[in-house]
């Protein structure tokens, strides 16, 4: 301790060279018990340093961290070990279905799914229960894309638009333009009389048509006309190639 | 030299036994080994002052660590055991540097 009060008067070394002999006689051996002391204190110091420091070492993020980090922390996992474990039991579920249930079950699933995105992507024909609209008279495109939202918006699963000739189904990506005869589907003129095939339900697809300011009314205001049937046996012919992927 | 000789011996004993601080002692230890080597450095000062006395040196040794022991023990007690061992580090470094810049105007007169 360089502070403590001695009862001696200070005597400071006055060169470096009195200091470092004075180092050098302090450090030299001598026969006292506090020499002794004094050794044993420092293996004591360098036992608990070497000690301190290697307990220091292993999981000192852990040890050092808030109790609040590490309340946060465990929440966090036990956040993470319930998620995981919900995933596992779903992934069980789907593993027992695929071994222990129905041989076929997962195939007709798979099948049944391909068969719904097929009607969807366009390419499969398919005939059933639905309508079909007859317009002529002046018709503009964003007309015809009103309806068709409108039609989708009822529940129709596939729209075809035909003239007397050309068919065109529609998907997501159709599209449609104003052309001098009639409209252009997707990238196919259409001549106006056109029909209009939708497969759905005729109660929900009718009134969708029918709304005020829909089809009916502005194809009507126009100077053309709709005639809508329905028909158990709508058929819907045309498709859309895949693309070669 | 002996008590050099004493330091080397216990850093070997210590990296050869590879001992486990018990958890009780966790907090206390590192705080007890900085004010130790405050209390070694304070020593080679008061050598070069011309003030070393090695009784006093062993006392203060002792009371250096306990007293720091007791002061984050209390902490502990209090709730602010981290800051208290915080602001005892703190202390000791400030000594530590103070002693070791005197060390060195006495050794190199700069």
């Amino acid at each position: 301790m360089g502070s403590h009060s001695a009862p001696r008067r200070a005597r400071p070394a006055r060169t470096s060279a009195e200091a470092r002999f004075r180092l050098r006689r302090t450090l030299s051996p001598q026969r006292s018990g506090t020499q002794v002391v004094i050794t044993v204190l420092f293996i004591a110091l360098g036992f608990t340093l070497t000690a301190a420091i290697s307990g220091s070492a292993n999981d000192s993020i852990l040890a050092n961290a808030r109790q609040s980090d590490l309340v946060s922390l465990l929440d966090d996992l036990a956040q993470r070990e319930a998620r995981l474990q919900a995933e596992n039991s779903r992934l069980e579920n789907a593993r027992e279905t695929l071994l222990g249930g129905d041989e076929y079950a997962a195939l007709n699933e798979a099948k049944r799914r391909a068969d719904d995105l097929a009607v969807l992507a366009g390419s499969e024909t398919i005939i059933g229960t639905g309508i079909q609209v007859s317009i002529s008279g002046n018709l503009t495109a964003s007309t015809l894309i009103d309806a068709i939202q409108e039609l989708r918006d009822a529940g129709a699963s596939a729209i075809q638009i035909s003239d007397r000739g050309l068919a065109v189904r529609l998907v997501a990506s159709s599209w449609f333009a104003d052309s001098p005869s009639g409209i252009t589907v997707s990238g196919t003129a259409l001549q106006v009389p056109i029909t209009i095939s939708v497969i759905g339900d005729p109660s929900v697809l009718i009134p969708a048509i029918e709304i005020p300011g829909g089809l009916v009314d502005s194809v009507g205001s126009g100077g053309g006309e709709v005639e809508i049937s329905e028909s158990q046996n709508v058929d819907i012919s045309a498709i859309v190639p895949l693309p070669n992927s | 030299m002996i008590p050099a000789i004493g330091l080397l011996v216990g850093i070997v004993l210590g990296l050869l036994l590879q001992p486990t601080v018990p958890v009780w002692l966790q907090p206390y230890l590192p705080i007890a080994v900085v004010a130790a080597l405050d209390a070694v450095f304070g020593a080679f000062r008061s050598v070069l002052d011309g003030l070393f006395n090695d009784r006093i040196f062993v006392i203060s040794f002792l009371s250096n660590v306990l007293v720091a022991a007791v002061i984050v023990f209390l902490g502990d007690q209090l709730g602010v055991g981290s800051q208290m061992s915080t602001g005892v580090v703190v202390v000791l470094t400030m000594r530590i540097f103070a002693n070791v810049a005197a060390i060195r105007r006495h050794l190199l007169k700069a």
